[in-house]
């Protein structure tokens, strides 16, 4: 047994460990997440004005700021009791932000974060054993995802130029939403009662400009087709079965017409999404499409049989077609995607919010109970000594809580919301890797289904600004700061990572009595539960190869990629993750809340 | 590359620098200086260590979104090796069986010491550092040791220290008020909120040339031209007094002698006395809160995402971000800064003649903040040098 410990894990927002067993075979047996930080952040909430809440919880997260501030304003808009009145083209605006937030982040993840470990040096000792195909492979790789300041053997490789277009693409989105907000990270807009922008016919002009020019990316580098063609296709195909033909039709004949020239160019077809998953899939690459390699993501970050483990979104996007705001009680029946609790066997279930609770019984807190986020309790451990990361999965080794719904750890992102949307060619692949014996989930799978979501939502982005936001219409109404009386608020969101939840509570001050957060990695990174049931991503590691497609080339515990891609393809963020508050105040009317 | 007297990080020939000068767009900047350029060594890398301590990525993020110059021009224009940044470098933090494995193309951790260890590199820090628990600094680890550590090994063998953002500057959220904060314990480099003498640095002993780029997040322009004008000697990090205000923030970005107000989009609304009184109209922020005529920074003329918008054009009252105390300074942000007891350290009675009432005569009641914000300056200067 080799102990193979990640610390840091890098490219993702924050500070992340993971610690495994690797058996002699190669295979990791046990692992612990471990988030690295705290800061005690929400209790800095205490005391204040509700509303210097959505400027605060920003200041959680600069990658998903906007998630933060959406979750909060939804929670002060119920706190005042103006979620029913807030008006149409501020739900608009929320909405646009929103989505550019989401489109941005996925899209840094893609290119930024995630795309880097295409070309981890292990790939190239693996196409170097497939003559031709191999090396230009290689080299095309290595031209789209080299990230800055990399060097293989000594040589500096140039950055990558999918690596480069990525970042200016997150650059244009952020511009698109600076518009709006002032300014990105920790734009300035969302407030409760509305936004604080309107905005002029000349912006909407800017706004589908800033599409377009997202559009010209996704339709010169990352698709080998154009996007309507693939949204036909795929999202709005008749079943899941076509939308799984449809991809591998086209893989094929993309396969078909370069394998005997050895040619992966942009115009022979090969978009980034191609090449991931022609060659990231074991099961497409190698079993479906006959390539003679492939980096088989889908053997990793795969769920084990008996998995415990459940998919949850709290909904996202108001319906603004109906004129549906944000309600508490009903929220992601009719938001653009749906709130669901979705079991391990794949069933769907409604979502109520009343399921969730938060322990730490591996956590460096001193209090364990298993409590729901109104009740939670935070106290952090006060000596350095109890601070001890080698203890193994019996000892505590996180700042992050467990949090879990109905006693479920659950994943979280673009696989629940896929799922809750039915998304045909999300829910084919799954089913596709299920009937051939994989793991439904797995790393390969987060990665399509988070692309996929940004394509859907770029063309949900120009259908929001061309049709739904009026430049006359209302963006604001004040709030009566008195409601706030001792009341409470609860907002649920979804942020790029998952499902995200603020509660509030106010006093006869009107200000903060408790505030508390559960946040998207706290769900997918989560340590054991008082039961000792690992969290997603722990249970997601355990069976995984530590080494390079399935341990092709022997077993290298010192270049550990199957930690790699299935910890990165949770996408962390452990800034959200680790900021947990002190809530010592217990309810005084329980309420039962049901949503879906 | 060889130390000079100045230790300046870079020098060229002028016909390279002018060439960098226009690739960058950074002449405006460094015409501010007025400096000569006289020098004619070769041109060599300057190396930058970028650390994570206690943040939200906020600044790197903002660094991504750089426009004039971006980050891949500024990389290779100023011919910088970016020599650590953990969210974006390829390497990670690998330990079998406990040891540090593989070499540096892969581990992060051996890379980080290593690059440490050659010295001659400008760290870059973005967050704050720990002390707690109990001067332990465990409250932030990562490659298994503090983060307090790590920014000890890196600040003694620095060249110099550009302290990105609130928190590595002066704290910032991390070390707002709240039950918690003596506990964790997170200070800036230098300072700790206003106080010059309550950073990490004071904590270890270790005296170094340290800039706050202040903001939070904080501007791309401000850390790369910043970075541009070390590397390129326009700012000589041995005598930094002159370029630099009482908190240490460059004079350039965050002037001594107006406030964003100044420059605010809004500003006409606001000499008019047309002042909002809620959320989503054009007029003057003031009445919702807006801290600009408090607030010292050039965010009105160079607005952020490549000159897209700014906090006030977009209809949000200032939430002075760029202010050694924020947050709380600032807070709470949608209440008039008049109806406060105390701001910026100061008593607000004695701001209260200019209140809302006299923003009708805008002109005056603005040159009377003026005053007083500089009369602030002068009193916590003195304050903080007895």
């Amino acid at each position: 047994m080799t102990r193979v410990v990640v610390d840091p894990l890098t490219r993702i927002e924050g500070h992340l460990r993971i610690a495994t067993e690797v058996n002699e075979n190669g295979v990791i047996t046990d692992a612990q997440s471990s988030g690295m930080l705290f800061r005690g952040m929400e209790r800095m909430l205490v005391n204040r004005d509700p509303r210097d809440a959505a400027r605060f919880t920003q200041r959680i997260c600069g990658i998903c700021p906007t998630a933060q501030s959406l979750a909060a304003v939804n929670a002060l808009d119920d706190l005042y009791e103006v979620a029913d009145q807030i008006p149409k083209d501020a739900l608009v605006t929320r909405n646009l932000i929103q989505s550019l937030n989401t489109m941005a982040s996925h899209a840094t993840h893609i290119y930024v974060l995630w795309g880097p470990d295409l070309v981890n040096p292990a790939y190239k000792n693996i196409l170097d054993t497939v003559e031709g195909t191999g090396s230009a492979l290689w080299k095309e790789l290595l031209s789209r995802f080299a990230p800055i300041s990399y060097k293989l053997n000594g040589e500096s490789v140039a950055p990558g130029t999918a690596y480069i277009d990525g970042i200016k693409q997150k650059k244009n989105l952020e511009e698109a939403l600076a518009l709006m907000g002032g300014k990105m990270p920790h734009q300035m807009s969302t407030v409760a009662g509305g936004v604080t922008y309107r905005p002029s016919l000349a912006d909407i002009g800017k706004l589908t400009a800033y599409y377009h020019k997202l559009m010209d990316f996704v339709d010169g580098s990352t698709l080998g087709v154009d996007h309507e063609t693939w949204l036909e296709n795929t999202y709005r195909a008749s079943s899941p079965q076509k939308a799984v033909n449809f991809l591998l039709e086209h893989l094929q004949s993309v396969v078909d017409r370069s394998l005997s020239s050895n040619n992966f160019s942009q115009n022979a077809g090969w978009g980034d999404l191609e090449l991931i998953s022609a060659f990231g899939s074991e099961l497409i690459g190698e079993k479906t499409l006959g390539l003679p390699a492939s980096f088989k993501l889908d053997r990793t970050g795969a769920y084990p049989e008996d998995s415990n483990v459940g998919f949850l979104t709290y909904g996202v996007f108001y319906d603004v077609e109906n004129g549906d705001g944000y309600d508490p009680v009903g929220f992601g029946q009719t938001s653009f995607q749906p709130a669901s609790f979705i079991n391990s066997s794949f069933e769907k279930k409604g979502f109520d919010h009343k399921y969730i609770t938060e322990e730490t019984t591996h956590g460096f807190y001193t209090s364990d109970d298993a409590l729901h986020p109104f009740d939670g309790v935070t106290d952090p451990v006060t000596s350095a000594s109890e601070i001890d990361f080698e203890g193994g999965s019996d000892s505590r080794y996180s700042w992050i809580k467990a949090p879990r719904y109905n006693g479920i750890p659950c994943e979280v992102g673009p696989v629940s919301r896929m799922l809750a949307m039915n998304e045909p060619l999300t829910t084919g692949l799954m089913n596709l890797f299920s009937e051939n014996g994989y793991s439904a989930v797995n790393s390969f799978t987060r990665m399509i289904a988070k692309a996929q979501e940004l394509l859907i939502l770029s063309e949900q982005f120009l259908k929001w600004v061309t049709v739904d936001l009026d430049p006359n219409g209302k963006y604001y109404v004040d709030p009566e700061l008195k409601n706030a009386k001792d009341s409470r608020g609860i907002g649920l969101w979804e942020a790029p990572r998952g499902a995200l939840g603020h509660w509030v509570k106010a006093g006869s001050d009107l200000k903060i009595t408790n505030y508390q957060m559960v946040v998207p990695t706290t769900w997918n990174c989560s340590p054991r539960d008082a039961n000792g049931v690992p969290g997603p991503l722990e249970q997601a590691l355990m069976g995984t190869k530590i080494s390079a497609a399935e341990n092709l080339l022997g077993v290298d515990n010192a270049n550990p990629t199957g930690i790699l891609h299935t910890a990165r393809s949770f996408d962390p963020c452990i800034a959200c993750a680790v900021h947990t508050i002190d809530l010592t105040e217990k309810d005084r009317t329980p309420r039962t809340f049901t949503i879906v | 590359m060889e130390k000079t007297e100045k230790q300046d990080f870079l020098s060229m020939d002028r016909r390279t620098f002018l060439k960098v000068v226009g690739a960058i767009g950074a002449s405006t900047f460094l015409g501010i200086h007025r400096s000569q350029i006289t020098k004619a060594l070769e041109l060599s890398k300057t190396k930058v260590i970028w650390l994570h301590g206690a943040e939200c990525t906020g600044c790197s993020a903002s660094l991504l979104d750089g426009g004039n110059p971006d980050l891949s021009q500024a990389i290779e224009k100023l011919s910088v090796d970016l020599a650590f940044h953990e969210t974006l470098l390829a390497q990670q933090g690998i330990f079998v069986d406990g040891r540090p494995a593989s070499t540096s193309e892969l581990n992060s951790e051996i890379l980080l010491d290593e690059a440490i260890e050659e010295g001659n590199y400008i760290l870059v820090v973005e967050g704050s550092i720990a002390n707690g628990p109990e001067g332990s600094g465990k409250y932030c680890m990562y490659g298994e040791r503090t983060f307090k550590d790590i920014f000890e090994k890196a600040a003694s063998n620095a060249s110099a220290i550009l302290a990105v953002g609130m928190c590595a500057a002066y704290g910032g959220i991390n070390s707002s008020d709240s039950d918690l904060k003596e506990l964790t314990d997170f200070r800036g480099v230098a300072y700790l909120n206003e106080n010059p003498y309550g950073g990490m640095l004071s904590e270890l002993g270790i005296d170094k040339p340290v800039i706050n780029i202040a903001g939070c997040p904080t501007h791309p322009d401000w850390v790369l031209l910043t970075l541009a004008a070390v590397i390129l000697g326009k700012i000589d990090i041995n005598n930094l007094d002159p370029v630099l205000d009482t908190y240490k923030r460059p004079l350039v970005f965050f002037p001594a002698d107006n406030s964003m107000h100044d420059n605010c989009p809004r500003r006409g609304y606001y000499d008019r006395g047309i002042l909002d009184d809620d959320f989503s109209g054009k007029g003057c922020l003031l009445k919702v809160g807006c801290k600009g005529p408090y607030t010292r920074s050039d965010c009105g003329l160079r607005k952020w995402n490549n000159g897209v918008s700014m906090c006030t054009q977009a209809g949000s009252s200032c939430i002075a971000c760029c202010e050694p105390g924020f947050p709380d300074a600032a807070s709470p942000f949608y209440e008039m800064i008049e109806d406060k007891p105390l701001a910026y350290g100061m008593n607000v009675g004695t701001m209260s003649a200019i209140g809302v009432g006299a923003a009708t005569v805008g002109v005056a009641a603005h040159a009377a903040r003026r005053i007083i914000f500089d009369k602030y300056a002068e009193e916590h200067k003195e304050k903080l040098e007895e």
